[in-house]
């Protein structure tokens, strides 16, 4: 463990120290070393439990994909900011860098907290990296507005979370992960139990989004600069599902009849979202109300509770994580050349940018789950564990697919195809950094198809 | 009293609260304080910058070679080198044959090997692939009928 977290806290005087000139190259070079040191995290000693260098950082087969998943993504946050950040002064940039290094230092040990007060404390901590680069960073005014609504919707959803925490540490004596899973299942009996089960699970559901408390996600990933929006959609998403999974071990027996209308939220929500993606005219809130679609389907496989609904879970988790995040960079590679996110502006780039168009069709294939890719694994094992929860939710999903495939093809073909609108035939071409972003990318979710059991989870043995 | 107030007034109005909390200058002339030269170039479409702060003029003009890093041809190169190095060469292709190699976890690899040996065994011997009760019969031990209740 501590062979990431010291080299990633390395990073910081790394980048204050360098000189201007290698700043970019070096602090490239660097994640990436960490990313391929946290492949080893994959060597799990035990069969399914939790490998730990100490008592109070482990990991397991669920945080460990999501950690290497933190861990890929600062290299690549790194790389998608060099173009717009380069023309600031020195230290700015270097203080641009020194946030996505604690937000990643934060992630790092908030999936690998072993203490659920750990977890929360961290779980806090990343709001504030996040909330200063898109309120600092982000392009236009409505970026306050923006910081606000995801500064408060997460702290609103998450003081209860805070409450419920210390509740059950004064009744069990120990918040351990490593212990939680074996404490007897509790008898819940009065309505301030069941508002303890809605405590600890709000701030994830918030976070998740789950539909209804959703708001927050379209204003900030929109509003962030493409670091932000990439940590975001990647990462920050996860962690509300990553604590669902964590705490739904305690809450077994009420879950069962309350989790209801949070699954009912969580796919209707899918059916909204994917039919508010095919009206959006910003391309980058198209991709962000897609988040919240996947992460509907995530909220309704953790609430389901059953092996297939978590692995299912945390593949999707992984795979969206890596394709949404490509997306976004996709958006910016057009917003940066063109400095607007309007789909009806930006067509066409088909004829000026074919490579990247390779990129977009990618992209959107994995979007919407088209097989062989992880995406689909992931929705279909869910799928299936809703149908085993209920029939009538296949309705749902199976519309929800639906919906997935027609804007992921929607916003290839506005963006690709049609016609191109003469203002931006003199674009500059496809940078080999743009390239390189994509192809990082896209690669781990090709490479995850031949070893799948990698993002298996530690449910499906 | 009214002269303090006007000389506290003074100090206060001094005091730029914008620069405090880096709220973005907009101003049509070049200001050299750090708050204005990160001018945005949606916010000031007169001035016509692009990103990398070229007025409109490509990165690919002075360096044929742009690879997207850096205005420094040779800092863009090496960074170009060591980012595909590091990212390809060595995350990906180390990473990818550190993963392959990764030991059979939950014995999953074997067990499949293992039940197909068995069924060619069970098939090649004519006995049948599997017993149809998943605990033996006779070692389950009921309780009498009798001393119920």
């Amino acid at each position: 463990m501590l062979k990431i977290l010291i080299p990633t806290l390395m990073l910081i005087p790394t980048t204050w120290l360098i000189p201007k000139k290698w700043l970019w190259t070096t602090t490239t070079s660097q994640s990436l070393i960490i990313a391929l040191i946290s492949l080893l995290w994959l060597k799990w000693d035990s069969e399914i439990g939790w490998s730990s260098s100490n008592i109070y950082l482990a990991t397991d087969p669920l945080s460990t994909p999501l950690l290497i998943l933190t861990c890929w993504l600062l290299p690549l946050m790194i790389l998608a900011s060099q173009n717009h950040i380069s023309p600031e002064p020195i230290n700015r940039q270097r203080s641009y860098i020194t946030l996505l290094i604690l937000l990643q230092f934060f992630l790092i040990l908030a999936f690998s907290a072993t203490e659920m007060i750990m977890f929360y404390i961290m779980f806090e901590a990343t709001l504030i990296p996040t909330l200063i680069i898109i309120t600092r960073w982000g392009n236009q005014t409505e970026r306050l507005n923006a910081g606000t609504y995801f500064l408060f919707y997460t702290l609103t959803g998450s003081l209860p979370l805070l409450v419920a925490l210390l509740l059950l540490q004064k009744d069990l004596g120990s918040l351990s992960m490593l212990t939680m899973q074996f404490t007897k299942p509790m008898t819940f009996i009065s309505w301030s139990d069941k508002i303890w089960w809605a405590g600890c699970l709000l701030a994830f559901l918030v976070k998740m989004p789950l539909y209804g408390i959703h708001l927050w996600l379209p204003k900030a990933h929109v509003e962030a600069p493409i670091a932000g929006s990439m940590v975001l959609a990647a990462v920050l998403l996860k962690l509300g599902g990553y604590g669902m999974m964590r705490i739904t071990s305690l809450l077994d027996p009420l879950t069962k009849e309350l989790s209801y209308p949070f699954i009912v939220m969580a796919l209707w929500g899918i059916i909204m979202t994917g039919s508010i993606c095919l009206r959006q005219t910003d391309l980058k809130s198209l991709i962000a109300y897609s988040s919240v679609s996947h992460m509907g389907l995530v909220v309704a496989g953790i609430l389901t509770q059953t092996p297939w609904g978590f692995t299912g879970a945390i593949i999707l988790m992984i795979a969206h994580g890596l394709v949404s995040s490509a997306l976004f960079c996709l958006a910016n590679t057009n917003y940066e050349r063109t400095h607007n996110r309007t789909l009806l502006l930006t067509r066409g780039m088909q004829i000026i940018l074919p490579l990247m168009t390779t990129w977009w069709f990618m992209a959107n294939l994995a979007n919407l789950a088209l097989p062989p890719i992880p995406n689909l694994m992931g929705e279909l094992f869910i799928i299936v564990s809703t149908f085993n929860w209920s029939y009538w939710t296949i309705l749902l999903t199976g519309l929800g697919t639906l919906i997935t495939a027609s804007y992921s093809l929607y916003m290839f073909l506005m963006t690709q195809r049609g016609p191109t609108p003469t203002h931006i035939i003199t674009l500059y071409p496809s940078h080999s950094r743009e390239h390189l972003l994509m192809a990082l990318h896209l690669l781990p979710i090709l490479m995850l198809m031949s070893k799948p059991e990698l993002v298996w989870g530690w449910c499906y043995c | 009293m009214v002269a303090k107030l006007m000389s506290v007034w003074r100090v206060l109005s001094r005091v730029r609260l914008g620069s405090l909390s880096g709220i973005r200058f907009v101003s049509q002339t070049p200001s050299s304080g750090s708050v204005g030269s990160a001018a945005v170039s949606d916010l000031q479409p007169t001035r016509a910058q692009d990103s990398h702060g070229h007025a409109e003029v490509s990165a690919y003009e002075k360096n044929p070679d742009y690879h997207g890093f850096s205005d420094d041809p040779h800092v863009d190169q090496w960074n170009m080198k060591m980012a595909f190095f590091f990212s390809i060469s060595v995350a990906i292709v180390i990473g990818g044959t550190f993963i392959h190699y990764l030991p059979d976890h939950g014995m999953r690899q074997w067990a499949r090997r293992e039940a197909e040996q068995l069924i060619k065994q069970r098939e090649a011997a004519g006995l049948p692939l599997m017993d149809e009760n998943y605990y033996e019969p006779s070692k389950i031990m009921l309780p009498s009928t009798a001393g119920e209740e």
